[in-house]
């Protein structure tokens, strides 16, 4: 079989999988048939993007629409990653919810199975697209087919959530449509011929865009592919969605669409690379990102949910995640949105547990987690350590380079402004988390959950602490 | 000349819409505008004599004038609300500044630059930014969620405009592509409104308001 072949199968695989897992009525087999599914795409995509990877090769081309570059490369290997393991994750989970009789209807399991793999789809084609326009319509029908992972459960909360997350996306998006529009019309003014919304051609020709317009499109599409990444002050949508859909689910909308609408951008800033208004482009993302961070840092102190604290860090890493991009820094930006993704589905995956172990999210309620379950416990410390920056964890690598890059590049306030915002941040989490694990056991009755309820969030704090020995900046170098 | 007045006259349509508080007539203020929207893309294809805006056109006319009016109008129907009350502006009030509206956005489609093929259409840009702040202007002042649905699509159509007149709309394959995400984002609001009216027996979203930091 070709490479191409592998390639696509390893997309036709989430689309098979969705329309098995969403025709079945047991959840279990529907939930097979998702983890399969997923896996098996993961494999594949490895086999096809490994090699390429380690290649010479800048990109492999698989039609004028689908091109991966290396960059988009890593992103779609890190995408499946967090999806399969949510999606395994989210079998035991459910499994659960059913003993604890949380839920009594099989199909609406399957009907997420289904939606989590279309949502996978949507995801993966993000990356590879190879046109503003096709971009777009995958990031809107990442949010169309989230919705229905938020809105899972059918509470009042949930369906709240699910409406501010459906409008406030879908007006934010709308923006970075009129922003494709603004960048296509800048194109018609010379560099090509009726306009082009291809980003090769758009970044080959740069310099001669039309510079006011291309500004605007710019301006547009930060406003509506950042509302999708929860950029302060446009993230209000974020917590809501991230607390009330149920934990792998928060998991997958944490660690790859955020990620997803983060790519979005890089690519738009990629285009303005190259004409006159490319620094004040860089500079617009540098500084809202040190804008996210603080204000994110300042959020986590307040806070009274567990899975919304995990949301704010969320957007705190989105806030480093862009300041990587203002530096133009494709390989600390992966790097950060991937020791962030590892933690992050680890955290929201042992929340779960322990929501359901306590039969509450209020951080006020839950105490005593030592004696009542000491390895999530455990698993949240760690977790918790590891997602603020604390070393022997991957997420220090990156957050290290990106503080040493910033200096470098003359922006010292950023890095101290970054810093105090890490120390905040910190603080606020490690103080949480404390009240947690300390105190007294005030929960009367307790579901307490065996080992394998955790397999997966240990699994990936062992991959995070791995991540901080293996990554050396020279490997990341080619990633463009 | 007839394309300026067919173009104004759906930011017209749009003016309207913000001054009645009849959902009713919010939808078919709406419908008008895709219809008249419809008609500018056709006149559109005519005088560049590009064959792709014929079908564009026509999935226009299919899609927005007819299949979501109908579906917004269904779903009025069932779930039995007649008038928005509005938020902190008076329709009236709301009607006038979206009159304001309109001539600032004239100021600001004269500041971009225009390509001179398309000298007749450049009414376009002032009735697309027009159409975008009117549908802001139109969820903000409103409290149901049929017409943030509503004011959405008026957004939506303000940048259809704008595409179509500044840059000779995008690729069909593109547009299409909007079109299906558009239309699946409308269906799957209007499955949530049906949730929220179950749930909360009322639609105002203004009292969605349980979920605070």
């Amino acid at each position: 079989m070709s490479l191409e072949t592998i390639f696509w199968s390893a997309f036709l695989l989430p689309l098979l999988g969705a329309l098995c897992a969403g025709l079945f009525s047991r959840s279990s087999l529907s939930g097979i048939c998702a983890i399969v599914s997923s896996w098996m795409s993961l494999i594949l995509l490895t086999y096809v993007l490994l090699p390429f990877l380690q290649s010479d090769k800048t990109v492999l081309f698989f039609s004028s629409l689908i091109v991966c570059s290396k960059l988009s490369a890593a992103f779609l290997l890190l995408t499946v990653l967090v999806v399969a393991t949510a999606l395994t994750q989210s079998y035991l989970f459910f499994q659960n919810e059913f003993k604890d009789g949380k839920l009594h209807q099989q199909k609406h399991i399957c009907w997420f199975y289904s939606f989590s793999l279309l949502f996978l789809l949507a995801m993966m084609s993000v990356f590879v697209s190879e046109n503003l326009g096709t971009l777009w319509i995958s990031v809107e029908a990442t949010s169309l087919l989230s919705a229905g992972l938020v809105y899972f459960s059918r509470t009042n909360h949930a369906i709240e959530a699910t409406w501010k997350y459906l409008i406030i996306c879908s007006v934010g998006i709308a923006f970075a449509l009129l922003g494709t529009i603004f960048i296509f019309a800048s194109s018609q003014y010379g560099a090509v011929e009726g306009g082009s919304l291809s980003f090769a051609i758009l970044e080959a020709k740069s310099a001669l865009l039309q510079p006011l317009l291309l500004k605007l499109g710019f301006i547009f599409c930060l406003v509506g592919y950042g509302t999708k990444s929860g950029v302060f002050p446009l993230h209000s949508w974020l917590p809501d969605a991230h607390s009330e859909a149920p934990a792998p689910a928060s998991a997958m909308l944490s660690a790859s669409l955020l990620n997803c609408a983060l790519f979005a951008i890089f690519k738009v800033l990629k285009i303005t690379n190259l004409s006159s208004c490319g620094i004040s482009c860089d500079r617009a993302c540098l500084w809202a990102g040190v804008i996210t961070v603080l204000a994110a840092s300042f959020f986590l102190i307040k806070q009274h949910g567990l899975k919304r604290l995990w949301a704010y860090s969320s957007i705190e890493n989105v806030g480093l995640m862009m300041v990587a991009i203002g530096l133009g820094s494709a390989p600390i930006f992966f790097l950060q949105a991937l020791n962030h993704s590892i933690v992050k589905v680890s955290l929201f995956c042992t929340a779960g547990n322990i929501i359901q172990i306590c039969g509450t999210k209020e951080l006020s309620h839950i105490s005593g987690l030592l004696k009542i379950s000491p390895l999530n416990a455990a698993l949240l410390l760690l977790g918790g350590l590891a997602v603020t920056g604390t070393p022997p964890f991957g997420t220090f690598i990156s957050e290290w380079m990106l503080l040493s890059l910033s200096v470098e590049r003359h922006f010292a306030v950023v890095a101290v402004i970054i810093l105090v915002s890490l120390t905040i941040a910190f603080i606020a989490i490690i103080y949480h988390i404390g009240r947690m694990l300390i105190g007294n056991v005030r929960i009367e009755k307790t579901n307490i959950t065996s080992i394998k309820y955790s397999a997966i969030p240990l699994l990936l704090i062992i991959v995070s602490v791995a991540l901080c020995f293996v990554i050396r900046p020279e490997l990341l170098g080619e990633i463009k | 000349m007839i394309f300026t007045l067919l173009i104004l006259s759906s930011a017209i349509m749009a003016v309207l819409m913000v001054g009645t508080g009849q959902v009713r007539s919010n939808i078919i203020f709406y419908s008008f505008q895709t219809l008249l929207i419809a008609l500018t893309t056709c006149v559109f294809a005519y005088v560049e004599n590009e064959h792709k805006h014929y079908i564009l056109a026509l999935v226009i006319f299919i899609v927005k004038t007819m299949g979501l009016s109908l579906f917004l109008l269904w779903l009025t129907k069932r779930i039995g609300t007649a008038r928005d009350t509005g938020t902190f502006l008076p329709h009236p009030l709301a009607m006038h500044l979206s009159v304001l509206l309109l001539i600032f956005a004239q100021i600001l489609s004269c500041q971009l630059p225009h390509l001179s093929k398309l000298e007749d259409f450049s009414a376009g840009g002032t009735a697309g930014i027009s159409l975008i702040l009117t549908g802001i202007l139109f969820m903000l002042t409103r409290r149901l969620a049929i017409s943030q649905v509503l004011g959405f699509l008026t957004m939506e159509n303000g940048i259809f405009l704008f595409a179509l007149t500044q840059a000779s709309g995008m690729p069909l394959f593109v547009e299409m592509g909007i079109f299906l995400d558009v239309f699946v984002a409308v269906m799957i609001s209007g499955l949530l409104i049906f949730r929220i009216k179950h749930s909360f027996e009322h639609i105002d979203v203004t009292l969605l308001t349980s979920l605070k930091d």
